[in-house]
C-alpha cells in the first residue's frame, strides 16, 4: 500500500513538473488581476482606507453599516434596483432570444439579415446605445418616446422627463438592456437550435402537428439545457449593471435609479469612500455567489447533460 | 529550427528591452522631470507649449516639464487613481472645488508651509485664493479664474422683446418676455453650477458666512422665495431647464429662439459677433446681481518626489508673464494687479467678466463638493420633477447639509 502511494505521488510530481510551466502564465496573471483584488477588496471592506498613505485600520462592521442605514437609503434602492433589473429582463431576454432565434431559424430566404440585424446591438458601444437612448428619452418632442406618445397617438396629454422619474428611468433602463442582450440569447439559441434532430419534426408533420405545437413541445424542451445557461448567465449580468445607469440617469432622481455597481462607482470615485465601495462590491460578489448556487440547485444544472 | 526561432524571438525581446530600459537610464540623470497634468483646450495648450514653456525652459534649463493633457470628463477619476498607485503628475491643473477635497485626502502639499508663499499671497485675488485654504493651510495657488456672465442675442431682444439694448435689470427683461410664445431664457441642468446664479440672484442663500450651517439659511424664507421664483418663471415660459423641458441646447438655442443664458469665458463671443450675440453683466433683481465663480487651482502633490521643483513651476505659473501669456487664449488672471491692466479692460469680453467677478461667489468650500451637489441637485430635481412642498424638501437638505458641513 505504502509503495503504492509512492509510486503515484512520484508520477503525480512529475505530471506537474510538465504541466507548471504551462499553468504558471495563467497563475500568475490569475493571482495578480483576481485573487489579490479579490482579497485587498475583503479587507478594506472592513477598514477605513486612506488612499494616498496607504492607511488601512480595520473598523469591523462600520462600513456596512453605513450604506445600511443612510437616510436616503440609496443601497437599498440600488440593490432592489439590481433584482428588479432581472426579474423585468431575464424573461424578455430569454423568450426573446428563443422565440426570434425559432423564427429565423425556419426562414427560406433574408435569416443572414435578420442575425446581422438582432445581433448588432450587442456589439455596439454601451456608449453609443446610451446615448441614442438617452435622445430617445428627451424630454421634449425632441424626443422619439415623447413625440409618439404625445404628438403621435395622443395618449399622453404632456411631455413626461423620463430619465428623471424613478420608475420612468428605470424601465428606460431595463428597455435598454432587453434590447442590447437578445440578440446574444437569440445567437446562443440558433446554435442550439441545429442541434435539434430533423427527424423529430418530420415525425410531427406526419402526425400533422401545427407550428406551435412543434415550438410548444419539440423546440422548447429540447432548448432547456440552453434556457438554463442563457438563464444563469443573464441573472448574474444583471448584477453587473453600471454603464447605462452611468449615462442614462447617474442613479438618479436621488439614487432610485441607482444599482450596486454604480454606487460603487460613486463611492470610490467621487467621495473617496473606499471602504464602503468594497463593501457594497463583497454584498454584490455574495449575491451572485448565493444566486449561481441556488439556481444551480434548483435547475439541477450539475445533473443536466449537455448544459453549457 | 523551432528551437532556434523561439531563441531568436527570446533574444530579439530581451534585448530590445534592456536598449529600452537604456535609452530611460540615458537620459541626464541631474535634469528633473515633472509631470504637469491638466485638461487645457487646443487653443490654451497651444499658448502653454509654444508660449509659456519655452520661458521656462530658458529659465530653467535643469527642469523639463512632461506636459500631458488629460480627458476633461475622467479627469477626478484619474486623479483618484492616481492616489492610490503613486503614479500620479508632480503638479497639476485642478478644478477648484476639488481642492479641499484632494487636501483632505492627504493627496496635496500645503504649498503655505513654503517661506515664499506669505508674500506672494498678497498679490492673488482673494476670491480665488480662499479656493485654496483648507483647515488654515493653503493647498495650491490659483491659477485661473472665471465666472458666469449673461450670453445674449441682441436681434431677439429687439426683434421679439421689443428692447433695444440690453437691460439693466431682470425685473424688465421678465416683463419684456413674458408675452413671448418662447422660452426666453435657458440653463442646462439642475446643478449647482448651472443654477446657483439664479438661487443667488432671487435672494437664496446656501449656509451662513462661515459654511458651517445651512439650516435657517438655505431654508431662509428668502431661499424658500428664490426657488419658488425660479418656479414661476419656468412655469410662466420664460425660463427652461434643458434637462428638465428636453429645450434646445443654450449654446444652440441662442442663436435661434433664446434671448440669454449665462454662460463662462469659453463662449466664443467673437465667433457670434456677427449675429448679434454679446456678453454683457448679469441684469440685476432687486438691486443685486449674482454670478458663480469657476477656475483653476495648481497644485503639487504630496506623492510627488520633487516637491520643490514642482512650486516653483507653480510660482512661475502664476507669474505676470505667464498670466498675460494665458489670457490671450481667454484665461481669465487671478493677480490683482492685473485685472485693472490696458490688456484686460480694453477687451469687450473680458472686460464684462472682470466686472461681474466683484459679484460672484464661490460654492461652499468643502472636502464633500460632491455629496453637497448632489444633495442640492436632488433637492431641486425633486421640487421641479415631482412638485413637492418647496419648504418641506428646502427643510430637509437643510439638515442634510448640516450633517455635511460638521464633518
Amino acid at each position: 500500500m505504502v509503495y503504492r502511494i509512492k509510486n503515484y505521488s512520484r508520477r503525480d510530481l512529475n505530471g506537474w513538473r510538465y504541466c507548471f510551466p504551462f499553468v504558471l502564465p495563467g497563475l500568475v496573471l490569475i493571482s495578480v488581476f483576481v485573487l489579490f483584488p479579490m482579497i485587498f477588496t475583503l479587507r478594506i471592506a472592513f477598514s477605513n482606507y486612506q488612499i494616498v498613505q496607504g492607511n488601512i485600520s480595520f473598523i469591523g462592521l462600520e462600513n456596512f453599516k453605513v450604506i445600511f442605514t443612510e437616510s436616503n437609503k440609496e443601497f437599498w434602492y440600488a440593490y432592489r434596483n439590481n433584482f428588479l433589473y432581472a426579474i423585468v429582463t431575464v424573461p424578455f431576454i430569454v423568450f426573446g432570444g428563443m422565440v426570434f432565434s425559432y423564427l429565423i431559424n425556419n426562414l427560406k430566404r433574408g435569416g443572414s439579415i435578420f442575425k446581422v440585424g438582432f445581433y448588432l446591438p450587442v456589439i455596439t458601444s454601451w456608449v453609443i446605445v446610451s446615448l441614442v437612448f438617452k435622445y430617445m428619452f428627451n424630454n421634449s418632442n425632441r424626443g422619439l418616446v415623447n413625440y409618439f406618445l404625445v404628438d403621435v397617438i395622443h395618449i399622453l396629454p404632456n411631455y413626461i422627463p423620463w430619465l428623471l422619474r424613478q420608475w420612468s428611468g428605470n424601465a428606460a433602463i431595463w428597455l435598454m438592456g432587453i434590447w442590447k442582450n437578445t440578440g446574444w440569447s437569440m445567437l446562443i439559441y440558433l446554435a442550439a437550435l441545429q442541434s435539434i434532430p430533423e427527424i423529430l419534426y418530420e415525425a410531427a408533420d406526419l402526425d400533422g402537428a401545427s407550428t406551435w405545437q412543434k415550438f410548444r413541445f419539440i423546440t422548447v424542451p429540447s432548448l432547456k439545457p440552453t434556457t438554463f445557461f442563457v438563464l444563469v448567465n443573464m441573472i448574474i449580468g444583471s448584477f453587473n449593471v453600471f454603464l447605462q445607469v452611468m449615462l442614462l440617469t447617474s442613479g438618479g432622481p436621488n439614487g432610485k435609479t441607482s444599482v450596486l455597481q454604480y454606487m460603487l462607482y460613486d463611492r470610490a470615485f467621487a467621495k473617496f469612500q473606499f471602504g464602503q465601495a468594497s463593501a457594497v462590491g463583497l454584498i454584490s460578489s455574495i449575491t451572485i455567489v448565493l444566486l449561481t448556487l441556488i439556481m444551480n440547485k434548483v435547475f439541477k444544472l450539475d445533473n443536466k447533460e449537455g448544459a453549457l | 529550427m523551432k528551437k532556434v526561432v523561439i531563441l531568436l524571438l527570446v533574444s530579439i525581446i530581451v534585448i530590445s528591452s534592456v536598449f529600452a530600459n537604456g535609452v530611460v537610464e540615458e537620459k541626464d540623470s541631474s535634469k528633473v522631470t515633472l509631470k504637469f497634468w491638466y485638461t487645457y483646450g487646443d487653443g490654451e495648450e497651444a499658448v502653454l507649449l509654444n508660449e509659456v514653456l519655452p520661458m521656462w525652459e530658458k529659465a530653467n534649463p535643469d527642469i523639463k516639464i512632461d506636459c500631458i493633457r488629460q480627458d476633461g470628463s475622467q479627469y477626478h477619476q484619474m486623479i483618484v487613481t492616481s492616489f492610490g498607485t503613486g503614479n500620479g503628475p508632480d503638479v497639476a491643473r485642478i478644478d477648484i472645488t476639488n481642492t479641499a477635497s484632494y487636501a483632505n485626502q492627504g493627496g496635496l502639499k500645503a504649498v503655505s508651509d513654503y517661506p515664499e508663499f506669505d508674500s506672494l499671497k498678497d498679490g492673488f485675488l482673494e476670491g480665488p485664493l480662499s479656493t485654496n485654504n483648507y483647515k488654515g493651510s493653503y493647498y495650491g495657488l490659483p491659477l485661473d479664474t472665471n465666472c458666469k456672465v449673461a450670453v445674449v442675442n441682441t436681434k431677439i431682444l429687439k426683434d421679439e422683446l421689443s428692447l433695444n439694448e440690453v437691460p439693466s435689470t431682470m425685473e424688465e427683461f421678465f416683463a419684456a418676455a413674458k408675452n413671448r410664445d418662447t422660452y426666453s431664457l435657458n440653463v442646462s441642468g439642475f446643478g449647482d453650477w448651472d443654477l446657483y446664479p439664479y438661487f443667488w440672484l432671487f435672494g437664496g442663500v446656501l449656509t451662513d458666512e462661515n459654511f458651517t450651517k445651512a439650516s435657517g439659511y438655505f431654508n431662509s424664507a428668502e431661499s424658500i422665495a428664490a426657488v419658488k421664483e425660479m418656479i414661476k418663471l419656468h412655469n410662466d415660459g420664460i425660463f427652461t431647464i434643458r434637462d428638465l423641458d428636453g429645450s434646445v441646447d443654450a449654446w444652440d438655442g441662442i442663436e435661434s429662439e433664446y434671448a440669454m443664458f449665462f454662460e463662462g469665458p469659453w463662449y466664443n463671443f467673437q465667433a457670434k459677433a456677427e449675429m448679434g450675440i454679446v456678453p454683457a453683466l448679469i441684469p440685476t433683481y432687486e438691486g443685486r446681481s449674482a454670478s458663480v465663480v469657476g477656475g483653476e487651482n495648481i497644485v503639487v502633490f504630496s506623492t510627488s518626489k520633487y516637491q520643490d521643483a514642482a512650486w516653483k513651476f507653480a510660482q512661475f505659473m502664476t507669474s505676470d508673464a505667464v498670466q498675460e501669456a494665458m489670457l490671450k487664449s481667454g484665461q481669465l488672471p487671478v493677480l490683482k494687479d492685473m485685472i485693472n491692466s490696458a490688456t484686460v479692460l480694453e477687451n469687450p469680453v473680458w472686460s464684462v467678466y472682470m466686472e461681474q467677478l466683484a459679484t460672484a461667489k464661490a460654492r461652499i468650500p468643502s472636502p464633500y463638493t460632491s455629496d453637497i451637489e448632489t444633495l442640492w441637485k436632488n433637492c431641486i430635481t425633486t421640487i421641479f420633477v415631482d412638485g413637492v412642498d418647496v419648504k418641506q424638501e428646502m427643510d430637509k437638505t437643510a439638515l442634510s447639509l448640516d450633517k455635511i458641513l460638521a464633518k
